[in-house]
């Protein structure tokens, strides 16, 4: 039977070749996965025995005072970030698309990406000193029409600080959304614009019934990164406000941030974690259905 | 007509480019100039950068007499204070050599900080997308051109780890990474990084080799080549651009992590440039703002260059629907 065993042995050198990947995962991601859940159900403080507590951490995080506050604040800012993310670039994108010089298209194509470069961490101090400081560039800019009295501190002030964070990035068009919606409006065949023109279809009016329906996988694509990006991201915020003032701009990433890394509380830091992960879960789940549900009554018509 | 059009587009474009741009361009001109300066007036260029300008047209009009500078006279430099100092004329060559050194005095100061921060990033970044790319090309090279039993289960797993948002393993991550002895070392960053790289990088590996054609492995597979003979002298040559992307995609995530590394590495000799440019906001190094100013767009540097040979190659991948949901 030399042919099984050769088929034996060819299958043996294929799980040796995946094993250095499946070592990499096993230790650091599904361990990790793992013990997300199984932590959130210890009281766990670093250099103390974990007790077994059940769900108290669940509990006591659906009564902490920042519970409600937090979660409407993430829901704004990520309710905004979905609406400009969507906007925005796609706006950008058509305008782009829509120039009759291929070198042009290019060149705005390289310049909108061009801020990537600069470090995340970067952009955010960028934007808490330079632009919303005291001295900054809006306060200065207000100081020199003669409106100085409307000079504030952006992200210090409980009025304005969750506007100011949604702000940071304006006019949200640069880095790789735009590539994203570029390509998908490269991707609309000419027909389809040749028979829009013959049918009257002009301007704004076709852009939304031709165009923004043709590029629906990418907005789709966007919207789910966007949710998830808005739901779990925390590290913006930690560099420009760290929640406050006050816990005016707390989000329950944040929080779970703190009770890890500076209240020890590692139980009821994976609990936030948890609650989080289903929540993303559900909306990626029901933003798959929603979309494809509209992508298949469109193919439909 | 269509002329008229672009015209339109080019001045909404250009618009939305100087917006975008403006925060940064603010960044590199308040980093040639001092506080004092930026206190004074926030929209005027470095002093220091305009009377460079000056002095070269004085030079060039023949008015050298005008190139005048507060300088201590040589060999005096440590007696006399700087406030007591009137303008005395000095040489062209001398007088630019002390803007120069004015200039940049914010680049050299943060410099001294961010040096070692620059080395350990590009260390990691360097070993994690190697790593990234050496151990997934192989599995998805296997996982797309050999059947074998659970090759699809596995497949499925590898994938399923980009379902699981970093928010929950966060927690986890540290508490694992602390209890293997990680903490305080490069490993404690490469290792998760290579871990995470692993399901993004072989995706997009196993659908470019699943586009190759398998007339090119028979041949090979007739002339008796095992695996990595065919791995290396028919998958690798051919998968340049597609490296490319992984290796980008990579290093930027790598070098974009900030929390991980602020978290896991307390001793400030393991801190990599997006920890470093956080800490160095929060000491007193920030207090001059050339000095944060200067660190900004030397941080940015690296990226710029990778950027500048690297974006035709991501174009064209981006444009392929490497993207597409």
């Amino acid at each position: 039977m030399p042919r099984s065993r050769s088929r034996i042995r060819k299958s043996w050198s294929c799980y040796l070749l995946l094993l250095p990947t499946y070592l990499l995962l096993s230790v650091f991601s599904f361990v990790p996965f793992y013990w997300a859940f199984s932590t959130s159900l210890y009281q766990y403080e670093i250099g103390e025995e974990p007790t077994f507590v059940g769900l108290s951490n669940y509990r006591e995080y659906f009564a902490d005072p920042t519970f409600l506050p937090s979660f409407s604040n993430m829901a704004f800012l990520t309710f905004f970030a979905v609406c400009v993310n969507v906007v925005f670039p796609l706006t950008v994108a058509k305008l782009i698309f829509s120039l009759s010089s291929e070198r042009a298209r290019y060149f705005y194509r390289v310049i909108f990406l061009a801020p990537i470069v600069v470090p995340y961490v970067a952009v955010q101090m960028i934007w808490a000193g330079l632009v919303y400081g005291d001295a900054g560039l809006i306060n200065e800019l207000l100081r020199s029409i003669g409106l100085g009295s409307l000079a504030r501190g952006w992200l210090s002030h409980p009025r304005t600080v969750l506007w100011a964070i949604a702000f940071v990035g304006f006019p949200f068009a640069s880095g790789i959304n735009i590539l994203i919606y570029y390509a998908g409006l490269s991707n609309i065949s000419q027909s389809v614009h040749e028979a829009a023109w013959l049918d009257g279809a002009r301007g704004l009016g076709k852009f939304l019934r031709i165009d923004v329906p043709l590029v629906l996988s990418q907005i789709k694509l966007l919207v789910i990164l966007t949710l998830i990006a808005g739901i779990q991201g925390f590290e913006g915020i930690f560099i420009l406000t760290r929640g406050g003032p006050g816990f005016e701009s707390m989000v329950p990433g944040l929080w779970m941030y703190f009770n890890a890394f500076s209240f020890q509380r590692m139980g009821l830091a994976c609990a936030i974690g948890v609650v989080l992960f289903f929540l993303i879960l559900g909306l990626t789940i029901l933003n798959l259905r929603y979309f494809r549900s509209a992508e298949s009554l469109q193919a439909a018509e | 007509m269509k002329a008229k059009r672009d015209y339109l587009l080019h001045a909404i474009l250009l618009g939305i480019v100087i917006l975008t741009m403006l925060p940064f361009l603010f960044v590199l001109n308040n980093s040639l100039r001092t506080n004092t300066e930026i206190y004074h007036a926030f929209f005027d260029m470095p002093s220091a950068l305009k009377s460079a300008l000056r002095f070269t047209w004085y030079e060039l009009t023949g008015r050298q007499e005008r190139i005048q500078l507060k300088l201590p006279p040589a060999g005096q430099e440590e007696e006399v204070e700087a406030a007591r100092l009137e303008p005395r004329v000095v040489p062209y060559g001398e007088a630019m050599k002390q803007l120069g050194h004015t200039l940049t005095r914010g680049y050299r100061y943060c410099w001294t900080y961010l040096r070692p921060y620059m080395l350990n990033s590009f260390f990691v970044c360097l070993v994690t997308a190697a790593g990234v790319i050496v151990v997934g090309s192989l599995s998805a090279y296997v996982l797309s051109r050999y059947r074998f039993p659970g090759s699809k289960v596995l497949f499925l797993v590898i994938l399923s780890v980009m379902m699981v948002p970093p928010v929950l393993t966060l927690v986890p991550s540290f508490l694992l990474v602390r209890r293997l002895g990680l903490l305080n070392s490069y490993w404690v960053l490469i290792l998760p990084y290579m871990a995470g790289g692993q399901a993004f990088a072989i995706y997009v590996f196993k659908s470019f080799f699943d586009g190759l054609p398998e007339e090119l492995f028979e041949s090979a597979r007739i002339d008796g080549a095992g695996h990595l003979a065919l791995y290396r002298h028919i998958v690798l040559p051919l998968s340049k651009p597609v490296i490319a992307v992984v290796a980008i995609v990579n290093i930027l995530g790598t070098w974009n992590n900030f929390l991980w590394p602020f978290i896991c590495n307390t001793d400030p000799k393991y801190h990599v440039v997006a920890s470093g440019l956080f800490l160095m906001g929060q000491t007193q190094v920030a207090t001059n703002f050339s000095t944060m100013y200067a660190a900004y767009t030397l941080s940015s540097i690296p990226l710029l260059v990778l950027f500048v040979y690297a974006t035709k190659p991501f174009l064209k991948g981006v444009a392929s629907g490497a993207f597409k949901a």
